[in-house]
């Protein structure tokens, strides 16, 4: 159980290194246009006087009785922006992950089975133009695509999904395909080396020679075996795009969490981004251990601790 | 089953992109007749005028609440809750006459006690209006709907300060029950009252319907939609998801004459740009180093390439649109011969290296780097250090810089637009400029309330301001817009900010 320790010590890095930053919270919240007395009235009131380690305290005994504390811009509660922003970004990287996976797991196979054929090539070539393709180039070809020449969906409009499920979707599918693709490429290309690895194996031509079906050898015994490093993979992959969508989330106008973290970043809002960052913390401690189930589901012997081939 | 799923999934996917595409004209009901969307190129910070130091904050305060008079197009000062206005022959006393039967969007009355509410709140050390109301000396209700503002001597920009955050009226009941938290719901007497936002995404206002002007507003909802990119924002205005934008991209201006869909707004802003000098520190204590740099600069040059349309060369703190502005102030074609006199005076024969530091933004690289080349001839040699906006602020107010790259967003006044970065005690000299004769015509300016007079003032403090050289003048960016052309009534109003009371849609 290193989870807690490595939570804890997240947070204090966060905490050392956003009060490493220049520019002083009270002099950026108020502007170019504050007074002095304004500047250290503010300060006296968020507490910017006290030492550091009674700061990080104050906020961590906060922590621990469930209260993340107040934005120092606006006095929301921080507990409060993070559950509005979260949901919009579960939503894009669950749907990234879904067409990410849906492209890349046939498509990593098929260039898999057949390699140097014209499949593998169009496969490969289409990987290396998703990863060299810029997240917001793309977005912005999709927005003239769809919404401006066609007019299928809006170019911006974020809804809840529980205010306006179909107008959520509309609005969320662009950003979604348009993170997608590009996941599918890293994905692919993982899905791709890795049965490809599986197929030299020894086990392969065994089953080969006890005359199973070419479909059977691979989506039995091969993939299986190729599906270990792609999870781990996806893995990183999902807990990436949960701060790190920032670019999507502002072409598609998308109130997300890795916009929230980069605003109050700019905002010098440390309780803000304190509180941001101890969450997503926590969610990538929650994803590292689904993917260490899912291994456990897809390759039993990992549980007896046994190196897998 | 493992091929059924597939199936589901794509089938799932496939459906939800039909259904979005069926779906996408009412999508949060945004094409609707009656709702006017307009795009922020940030989000608005804080929706409390006493607070918001941000320009988009502004925006949205145009439509939430009224101020007690307002900017017509020309830029006149005309009433908007103070009907009538006297003002006693020392200039010091100003007597306001309310409207009468106005309410503010939670029901309670606009009235003299609110004016005083709204001033006192203002001058509270911890608001951000304080520094422009400071020469208030004290505010009396002389009956419900008669307000007296003391001043402590003459100030000719008072009634210009009025028009803009410092006399907006917020309500007194709604301060007192939410406290701090009013920025989260302001309450003001303007055409829209405020419905809901969504961070970093929506601000929703729907329309007051009790504001006392007659048959306004003419739609039933605004919504400003945060929209960073103005390349992006310009999508949304073809594809109709955005009427107004609040930016525009500068190299789009010229492909857009002659759209059917879009129209472009293209004016001066209020504002400046260039950067300041740190005359506390070498280099630029030395007054022949500044006047070198200021020599070799190309304002013209630098205007075209980066902005295109959308930027005018500028060689003082005035735009043509103030009465203030100068057009015979020109400065002189840059001169590599005359700057090296210039260097040779100051003992410094071979040149000097400085650092600049510049904003992270394209355009403000593509400046930092004109400036850098237009130095080199001479020997000057710059360091460009891209520094982000929270830094840079604290830097220049720490002094811990050469030369800083910060300007100034504009207000209508002249004197707003030049004491407080000129004045030795001015809250935004960053170069610590300090001359006992700019300081006296800088007051003698502010307690001038003839117009002409009082530009006559401004031209004397800018020759000695080009002689001293505490900031270098460089451009003006322009306030532009894109418009949908289905908008009807827009008015551009000098300060730049949207009204959205008459704005109505095909």
């Amino acid at each position: 159980m290193l989870a807690i320790p490595v939570v804890f010590l997240v947070t204090l890095m966060v905490f050392s290194l956003m009060h490493m930053l220049p520019g002083d919270p009270a002099t950026v919240i108020l502007g170019q246009e504050a007074t002095p007395e304004a500047v250290a009235a503010l300060r006296a009131e968020l507490g910017l006087n006290k030492p550091l380690p009674v700061q990080y305290f104050d906020w961590l005994s906060g922590v621990l009785h469930g209260n993340l504390g107040n934005s120092l811009v606006d006095h929301t509660p921080v507990a409060q922006l993070i559950m509005e922003r979260l949901p919009a970004t579960i939503e894009l990287t669950l749907g990234t992950f879904i067409v990410a996976t849906l492209i890349a797991v046939p498509a990593g196979i098929l260039s898999a089975v057949r390699p140097r054929s014209l499949t593998d090539y169009s496969g490969t070539l289409f990987a290396l133009c998703g990863m060299s393709v810029p997240h917001f180039w793309l977005g912005m070809m999709l927005i003239i695509l769809f919404a401006v020449k066609l007019g299928w969906v809006p170019a911006s409009g974020y809804v809840p999904f529980f205010d306006d499920p179909l107008g959520n979707l509309s609005a969320m599918i662009l950003p979604i395909i348009a993170t997608g693709l590009r996941e599918s490429a890293v994905l692919m290309r993982m899905m791709r080396s890795s049965l490809l690895e599986a197929l030299q194996a020894d086990y392969i031509r065994t089953a080969y020679a006890k005359g199973l079906k070419e479909r059977l050898v691979i989506l039995r015994h091969a993939l299986k075996n190729a599906l270990v490093p792609v999870v781990t993979t996806s893995g990183l992959v999902v807990a990436g795009l949960l701060g790190g969508l920032v670019i999507t989330e502002s072409i598609f106008s998308i109130p997300g969490f890795g916009k929230l973290i980069v605003d109050s970043i700019f905002n010098r809002d440390f309780v803000t981004v304190q509180g941001a960052v101890l969450v997503s913390a926590l969610l990538i401690v929650l994803i590292n251990l689904l993917v260490d189930i899912l291994h456990f589901i897809i390759d039993p012997r990992i549980k007896s601790g046994k190196e897998v081939g | 089953m493992k091929k059924s799923w597939l199936i589901a999934f794509i089938l799932l996917l496939g459906s939800s992109l039909l259904l979005g595409g069926c779906n996408g004209q009412q999508a949060g009901t945004d094409r609707d007749e009656d709702t006017i969307n307009i795009s922020l190129n940030a989000d608005p910070p804080k929706l409390d005028p006493a607070y918001s130091s941000a320009l988009v904050d502004r925006m949205v305060f145009q439509s939430i609440f009224d101020k007690l008079v307002d900017l017509d197009q020309h830029g006149n000062i005309v009433p908007m809750l103070a009907e009538k206005r006297e003002i006693s022959p020392d200039d010091k006393t100003f007597i306001f006459h309310l409207r009468k039967g106005v309410k503010f969007q939670d029901g309670t009355d606009f009235n003299a006690e609110a004016v005083k509410f709204n001033f006192a709140r203002y001058m509270q050390p911890d608001s951000v209006r304080r520094n422009e109301l400071k020469l208030v000396d004290h505010v009396t209700a002389l009956d419900p709907y008669t307000v007296k503002v003391q001043l402590k001597q003459p100030f000719a920009p008072f009634l210009a300060v009025l028009t803009d955050r410092a006399g907006m009226m917020v309500s007194p009941a709604a301060v007192q029950k939410e406290g701090k938290n009013f920025m989260n719901h302001p309450v003001g007497t303007g055409p829209f009252l405020y419905k809901s936002r969504i961070k970093g995404s929506t601000i929703v206002l729907e329309k007051n319907p009790h504001y006392w002007r007659k048959g306004l507003p003419k739609v039933n909802r605004v919504v400003y939609k945060v929209i960073v990119d103005p390349n992006v924002a310009l999508m949304n205005l073809r594809s109709g998801d955005v009427d107004i934008t609040n930016k525009f991209p500068p190299r789009e201006i010229g492909r857009i004459i002659n759209d059917a869909q879009v129209r472009v707004i293209n004016h001066e802003s209020e504002g400046y740009q260039g950067f300041h000098l740190n005359m506390a520190k070498p280099p630029f204590n030395k007054k022949e180093l500044r006047q070198a740099v200021d020599l070799l600069i190309n304002r013209e040059a630098i205007a075209k390439v980066v902005f295109g349309p959308a930027g005018s060369p500028a060689y003082s703190p005035f735009v043509p649109s103030h009465f203030a502005y100068n057009p015979d102030d020109r400065p002189e074609t840059p001169n590599v011969k005359k700057a090296k006199e210039l260097l040779e005076k100051a003992g410094m024969k071979n040149g000097f290296t400085f650092t600049l530091k510049i904003p992270t933004t394209p355009a403000g690289q593509q400046v930092g780097q004109m400036i850098q080349n237009m130095l080199r001839p001479a020997g000057i040699h710059v360091q460009l250090e891209k520094v982000e906006f929270g830094t840079m602020i604290e830097q220049a107010e720490t002094g811990n810089m050469q030369a800083v790259a910060l300007g100034w967003s504009g207000r209508p006044d002249p004197d707003l637009n030049i004491y407080d970065f000129l004045a030795s005690t001015g809250s935004q000299n960053y170069s610590h400029y300090s001359n006992p004769q700019v300081d006296r015509l800088l007051i003698d300016a502010r307690r001038e309330m003839d117009q002409s007079k009082r530009k006559a003032i401004y031209d004397r403090i800018m020759k000695i301001v080009h002689e001293d050289v505490p900031y270098v003048y460089l451009y003006n960016e322009h306030d532009v817009s894109g418009l949908s052309k289905n908008v009807q009534g827009f008015q551009y109003i000098p300060d730049g900010l949207i009204r959205t009371a008459e704005l109505s849609k095909k």
